[in-house]
């Protein structure tokens, strides 16, 4: 540059110096943009790897939801947030679209279920209270498919169970009753499940509940289980005595289910999932044999008063079926009115009673065909006096039943055997001697209540105790079962009054009685207050003679 | 050669860059120490606009992340909500207070990107040896040393914000990574405006420069 201006002028034989274009050196500087871009671009490359899947759930309301702030929780975890909220479908649905975490990727499967968090309150508890805090939240319980999915539709309310291990069994239901999702299920009135969902069956002919049964309890529920609605309180007067049955509080309140093995049942697996039950609106209709074989008779009583539809028959005094329609007949001679009362009888209830060898016998007999049976029937009725009469099943409710006995002093009656239900004669009288029993029972109970009303107070309970005794051994057919707990309580009311009675007489002792240390106390306070005032007279009195005392004190002349 | 005329450069002499001290170089390829503070001498800056590209190029790169990540995480009651730069600007116009919004849109996101791109035509014209202009130039290099101290504001709010918002259950605030990366711009740009020459912008003759 300037530096050859300056060269000495001798020196132009000498060979010039190559100047070398300068090496184009790369600065280390440009570490700075290479390591910048690196990190951005492992950011973004770390951004896209964990971009899971957006989904959209459909709602009927957002309830509370708000985009960028309500989160996708499973487990209590967040798993993805709301990115958007609007209405779909012509303003009829909100949909909400969730970015979900690509860890969470997996559980967005075709079966799985959403709903809206917020708090609860039912009878059966209160739930989601926490979002009070943190704004409701959308919940989600995984599905068993492995099929992705990525539009779902949003439950209204949320499922009872969620992940819990057990297992689902479908109920087949009259009707829903009292019953809602979440109430309890019984098994010997041990919680053990609840209730998971209803719908109306798909023909409407019915209502469809799914039970779910926690997994330590599942094995209960065998093929021979019956599922009953334990809802509200269960009583039930008829034939058999007063019955009163209930399951839990909560029940009564907000229903529940029970299930239990019929007594009859011999053993039978464990149901499989989803398995297909009936749902029974009574204990007592769940424990009820099925009757696959029913044959129908016809009686003529002389009164149908208090038989009802389903008071039972009794064969020998074993049960062997049920009346099951009453009606009203003319007969065709007299042109007289007289009731019409058509009998089930279930031959395989007394073929279970049958013992051993006699068992194979009988049902034999019964797969025999209609003509052997129409012969045995005969025998038993024409040459064996089989003949039905109408008796009392509980005095105290005037509950009948239809009872089948052998009378071999009976008229032989002249029957048409080749009508259908056959007629089985019906053996009149018997009927006023239990109606003047029922009196006489009456009256005596009558006066014994006269005698109750009487008693002194305190010997009520050992009375009562005694009464019900005698009632106990006059009512032969009373129940056996709820007396002795009433007899109880009484001696239990008894105890109490004893209790009391000394308590009492302890509190006369102590404060009441001359010598009792209250008195004597309060004796001496007495004394105590009356030598108060007596000085304080002296003290006036000597004021009133000497005022100046109150200055210069007590002086020595006044002593 | 409108207004300076002659340079030291013209008449092969370096100036240094501590003391100032103007001397001559011991030889044309290596011009040596300077004689009175012993610092190395250059003519120019060694690498200037090498160096000052690469700086640049960092800055702009980071600026993406910078306005995509979020650079405050405002997490109340249990629900995280991230915040963007952007993302608050537009949160102030929506909400009503647009000159807020104007303040946070020309100073967070306007001015850094105004640095970027001044420094950028700074380095373009200086590479082609575009004529006249210099005092412009000039200017704009004044103008973006002088911004560059007091680009922090951003981070010097989001670390405030941090410090001060812990409420641990009911409200909380953790800065994002977007601020790391919107600190670097800011050091990024200065370091390039710093360690570009100015000198750079009258060296007309292409033996002169030997900057590249």
């Amino acid at each position: 540059m300037t530096e050859p201006a300056e060269q000495p002028l001798n020196a132009g034989d000498l060979p010039q110096a190559i100047v070398e274009p300068p090496r184009r050196r790369v600065a280390f500087v440009w570490i700075v943009p290479l390591l910048a871009a690196a990190v951005a671009i492992g950011i973004a490359v770390q951004r896209v790897l964990t971009e899971g899947p957006t989904i959209t759930i459909l709602f009927h309301a957002a309830g509370g939801l708000a985009a960028g702030k309500t989160v996708l929780k499973y487990k209590d975890v967040d798993i993805g947030q709301v990115t958007e909220v609007r209405l779909a479908q012509e303003f009829s649905k909100v949909a909400v679209t969730v970015k979900v975490d690509r860890s969470a990727r997996g559980l967005m499967v075709e079966d799985a279920r959403f709903w809206i968090v917020a708090p609860r309150v039912s009878l059966s508890g209160v739930s989601g209270l926490g979002t009070l805090l943190s704004g409701n939240y959308i919940g989600m319980q995984v599905g068993r498919s492995t099929r992705e999915q990525h539009q779902f539709v949003g439950l209204e309310t949320p499922p009872a169970i969620t992940d819990q291990p057990g297992r689902r069994f479908l109920l087949k239901a009259h009707d829903l009753g009292s019953l809602g999702i979440g109430a309890p299920i019984y098994y010997r009135r041990l919680t053990v499940g609840e209730i998971a969902a209803y719908a109306l069956a798909p023909d409407g002919d019915g209502i469809d509940v799914t039970v779910f049964i926690n997994a330590a309890y599942e094995r209960y529920v065998t093929t021979e289980t019956r599922f009953w609605d334990a809802s509200g309180i269960d009583l039930t007067l008829n034939a058999e005595g007063l019955e009163l049955r209930t399951q839990s509080l909560v029940s009564i309140l907000a229903g529940g289910l029970a299930f239990d093995a019929p007594a009859f049942a011999t053993g039978g697996e464990p149901a499989s999932e989803n398995a297909v039950f009936t749902l029974y609106g009574s204990r007592a209709a769940a424990m009820r044999q099925p009757d696959p074989v029913a044959r129908r008779y016809l009686l003529y009583p002389e009164s149908a008063a208090g038989l009802r539809v389903g008071a039972p028959v009794k064969l020998l005094g074993l049960s062997a079926g049920e009346v099951s329609e009453i009606g009203v007949a003319l007969d065709p001679k007299t042109r007289k009115f007289r009731p019409r009362v058509l009998i089930t009888f279930f031959p395989e209830r007394l073929l279970a009673r049958l013992a051993g060898a006699q068992a194979g016998a009988g049902r034999a007999f019964m797969d025999a065909g209609p003509a052997a049976r129409l012969e045995l029937i005969r025998h038993q009725v024409d040459d064996l006096g089989l003949r039905a009469q109408v008796q009392s099943g509980n005095l105290l409710t005037g509950e009948r039943f239809v009872s089948l006995d052998y009378h071999p002093e009976a008229p032989r009656e002249k029957l048409d055997w080749d009508q259908d239900p056959l007629v089985i004669p019906v053996l009149a009288g018997g009927f006023d001697a239990i109606e003047a029993q029922v009196q006489g029972v009456l009256a005596q109970v009558d006066k014994i209540l006269v005698k109750v009303d009487k008693m002194p107070l305190d010997g009520i309970a050992d009375e009562l105790n005694k009464t019900i005794k005698t009632l106990d051994a006059v009512l032969k057919a009373a129940d056996t079962k709820t007396l002795p707990e009433v007899s109880q309580t009484l001696a239990g009311l008894d105890r109490t009054l004893a209790t009391a009675q000394r308590v009492l007489k302890d509190t006369n002792a102590t404060l009441l009685s001359p010598d009792a240390p209250g008195q004597q106390e309060l004796r001496d306070a007495l004394q105590e207050v009356a030598r108060t005032a007596r000085s304080l007279r002296v003290l006036t009195d000597y004021l009133e003679r000497h005022p100046e005392a109150l200055i210069r004190g007590k002086g020595q002349e006044n002593q | 050669m409108t207004s300076a005329g002659l340079t030291a450069a013209h008449l092969g002499l370096t100036t240094c860059a501590t003391c100032g001290l103007l001397s001559r170089p011991a030889s044309d390829t290596v011009p040596g120490h300077c004689p009175r503070c012993g610092a190395s001498l250059h003519r120019r800056h060694p690498d200037a606009i090498q160096r000052t590209w690469a700086l640049t190029i960092a800055a702009a790169i980071c600026y993406i992340p910078a306005n995509a990540l979020p650079v405050m995480i405002t997490t109340v009651a249990g629900s995280a909500t991230p915040d963007t730069i952007m993302g608050g600007v537009v949160f102030l116009f929506t909400s009503g207070s647009w000159p807020l919004g104007l303040i946070v849109l020309i100073a967070s996101v306007l001015i850094p990107l105004g640095k970027l791109l001044a420094i950028a035509w700074l380095l373009i014209a200086v590479q082609r040896r575009a004529l006249g202009g210099e005092r412009a130039r000039m200017r704009t290099i004044r103008l973006v040393r002088l911004i560059g101290r007091w680009s922090m504001l951003d981070i010097f709010v989001d670390t405030f914000t941090v410090a001060l918002v812990q409420l641990a259950p009911l409200m909380s605030v953790q800065p994002g990574l977007g601020v790391v990366f919107f600190g670097a711009v800011v050091v990024l740009t200065m370091l390039a405006a710093e360690s570009f020459d100015p000198r750079l912008l009258w060296d007309r003759n292409p033996l002169e420069s030997t900057h590249d």
